[in-house]
């Protein structure tokens, strides 16, 4: 070897030190829009929200061998960690409640920082959705976290230092503030207010992801002219709508889909009036509707409203978009609180289907599957209501299912229970203030001729025809996860992780994390080693329904604990 | 029938101690609960009086969440109809809320209020 052939060996081994050390160990060059196998870089998996792993080391074949690996212990998880964990280059990020935002080794547990964010202590005690968070985002460089007290804020990846603290709610005025995760798209952060019972306007917000400048805002009620034509006397003012779960990104056609949350008050004395009487006459846009907008404007492309003028809280806040090809079709499958799942066109947001998860539906006798149009709707006058199905929990939750690619399944949870309720004529409320906005006394109850239960179904996504079906006790709370490995994991309430076959639905493997879930699952990998991680810890507001309705470990069950549990083979 | 709405309430049992808190409240507005409107369910005999109907729609609007059936059964919140519970110690979980769950309302309710919405819980049947 010549002394040149060393000298350009040596510059070409410095060449490649110098791109290892240019790539921080905390993989600041996060790339959400890039597949990423190992990683789990954004709420959803992936922008097209599969909340599926397709690592395979751990399998229907050697499940039976999987143990905990490590914990964390975060410590003040008051109401249980809902959130859903991140991770880049085998470093795992999450938040807990208070917003603390944790920075972890993913083989080992072991810390590398922490953020404790000081928060409003009066305003996080008045909040009904209050103290969790369920999420971040990651992105240059940073890691983005939202506050119940009405902020967003950005930490630097490889220290936890704050990069910036950015005021968008007045939640001293307005009682809300962001529970949700916010989704990172080019370079905004974008989340949405939480609280559709909330008294205000539900904006999502868009933030630059460099400077914290806010870049825009997109009031989900009243958002347009057109929109606020659809609020009698005024009601827009005081509308709800908060879109408090993150939704995805449709790079094909540059469109950020969202759900947004209900209309206030939550029941409508009106009945069958509803488009000229009552607390909020007319439809309520942009309310329990699928909207499209622009990520670097802010403008609304499109939208459906999947329940015209909700009376029933059953709100389109399900951020799950999950983006199927079938026949040449681009299509986006959302399932709404109701129970029914809607499938649109991805260019255009027009309904392709919809389809029943759940059993017990009658708020409408129907949902017209070729144009979403409501059929025989359930509108409640002031008085008594019996066995009206869902109950306000809906026939589906906010967690997250599966989709998975190789069989083909979407995993969810479904939910099958009722209520009594007694819709109240309360004064409406004009103008926005930190009181909730109800507008009824109820109280859940077991469907007629039969218990209150849930089950998790793998089904089509685009008919809903099912394959096969779990029954639980009582409905899961939890995300769940789906894997190469052909397994699907489901956290469930009473504190038991299962692990099924994705192909037939046969348990194949279950550990007890003694108590119940509430939060996220994922699967990732570090150091060249697969791991599970679910959340831990219980006392969601749905969670709360339980010791009532079902007794059991419920009425005692910790509200106040939860740590994340990180599994893999031996 | 109307089993929990306002308009049926007039044949519930009810404190006398709410003609005390109201007239006391147009009075002599947001002071403390003097100590003669502090009552307990088993002292309060019965009356054809209607509770407030603003404090039923006020109950309806904020609390019925999660106090469910009108605050008569057990529900996301404790069944508040029979509670042992001083008013001072109901007053000040109102104001100051019972982390997690129970919100603090105090900047949104008044005293005038909250002494009205106990006088609703006390007047709400033990059994539903």
């Amino acid at each position: 070897m010549t002394l040149n052939h060393k000298r350009l060996l040596l510059l070409s081994a410095a060449a490649s030190l110098a791109t290892v050390l240019a790539v921080p160990a905390l993989g600041a060059d996060v790339d959400v829009a890039k597949e990423s196998p190992g990683d789990w870089l954004t709420y959803h998996g992936t922008y097209r929200s599969y909340h599926f792993s397709p690592l395979d080391q751990i399998n229907a074949g050697n499940v039976k061998q999987l143990k905990v690996a490590w914990m964390h212990q975060p410590g003040r998880s008051t109401r249980g960690l809902q959130s859903m964990p991140l991770v880049a280059d085998g470093t795992l990020y999450y938040s807990g409640s208070y917003s603390r935002v944790f920075a972890l080794d993913g083989a080992t547990g072991q810390v590398k920082w922490t953020f404790f964010p000081k928060l409003d202590d009066d305003l996080v005690k008045a909040q009904t959705h209050s103290p969790y968070n369920r999420g971040i985002a990651l992105g240059h460089g940073k890691v983005f976290v939202g506050t119940v007290d009405g902020r967003l804020i950005a930490l630097d990846m490889a220290t936890g230092k704050q990069a910036w603290d950015t005021k968008l709610i007045d939640s001293k005025k307005l009682t809300v503030g962001f529970t949700g995760a916010p989704l990172l798209v080019k370079d905004k952060v974008i989340i949405g207010a939480q609280g559709g019972e909330w008294p205000w306007r539900g904006p999502i917000f868009a933030v630059d992801a460099n400077t914290g400048e806010k870049k825009w805002e997109f009031f989900t009620v009243a958002g347009t002219e057109e929109a606020k034509a659809t609020w009698g006397n005024e009601s827009w003012r005081t509308g709800g709508g908060g879109g408090w779960m993150p939704g995805t990104y449709d790079g094909q056609t540059n469109t950020v889909w969202w759900g947004t949350g209900n209309p206030a008050p939550l029941y409508d004395w009106a009945g069958p009036k509803w488009k000229t009487e009552g607390p909020r006459p007319g439809d309520n846009l942009y309310t329990t509707s699928v909207i499209g907008l622009d990520p670097d404007t802010g403008k609304l492309k499109f939208y459906h409203q999947e329940l015209p003028h909700d009376a029933w809280d059953f709100d389109s806040s399900v951020g799950e978009f999950v983006m199927i090809e079938r026949g040449g079709r681009n299509l986006m499958v959302h399932p709404n609180k109701s129970g029914f799942v809607f499938v649109y066109d991805r260019s255009n947001g027009k309904v392709e289907n919809v389809w029943r998860l759940v059993q017990n539906i009658n708020f409408v006798k129907d949902i017209d599957p070729k144009t979403g149009e409501l059929v025989g709707r359930r509108d409640m006058v002031e008085g008594s209501h019996k066995n009206l199905c869902p109950a306000i929990p809906g026939g589906i939750s906010w967690n997250a299912g599966s989709y998975n690619p190789q069989t083909n399944l979407y995993y969810k949870v479904g939910q099958e229970w009722c209520m009594d309720l007694d819709v109240i004529k309360t004064q409406p409320i004009l103008e926005p203030m930190a009181q909730l906005n109800i507008g009824a006394n109820f109280k859940l109850t077991n469907p007629e001729g039969g218990k209150a239960y849930g089950h998790v179904s793998g089904r089509d996504p685009i008919t809903g025809q099912k394959k096969w079906e779990v029954k639980f006790d009582e409905p899961p709370l939890a995300s769940l996860l789906s894997t190469g490995g052909n397994l699907v994991f489901v956290p469930d309430a009473r504190g038991i992780l299962h692990a099924y076959n994705a192909t037939t639905g046969e348990e194949l493997w279950s550990h007890n994390n003694g108590i119940g879930h509430v939060g996220g699952i994922i699967g990732y990998r570090a150091g060249g080693k697969q791991y599970i991680a679910v959340m831990t810890g219980w006392g969601s507001l749905v969670g709360d329904e339980y010791a009532a309705l079902f007794g059991g470990p419920y009425p005692n069950m910790a509200n106040d604990t939860g740590a994340i549990v990180v599994f893999a083979l031996p | 029938m109307n089993q929990f709405g306002y308009l049926s309430i007039s044949g519930l049992a009810l404190a006398p101690a709410l003609l005390a808190v109201a007239v006391h409240a147009q009075e002599a507005p947001r002071t403390e609960v003097p100590p003669g409107a502090q009552t307990t369910p088993s002292a309060a005999p019965h009356s054809t009086l209607a509770v407030d109907p603003n404090i039923s729609r006020l109950f309806a609007t904020s609390c019925g969440w999660c106090h469910q059936g009108g605050g008569r059964v057990a529900g996301r919140g404790p069944k508040l109809a029979g509670t042992d519970k001083s008013d001072e110690f109901i007053s000040r979980q109102i104001k100051q809320g019972k982390p997690p769950g129970m919100p603090a309302f105090g900047k949104s309710f008044n005293d005038d209020q909250i002494r009205a919405i106990i006088a609703y819980i006390r007047a709400l049947p033990e059994t539903p």
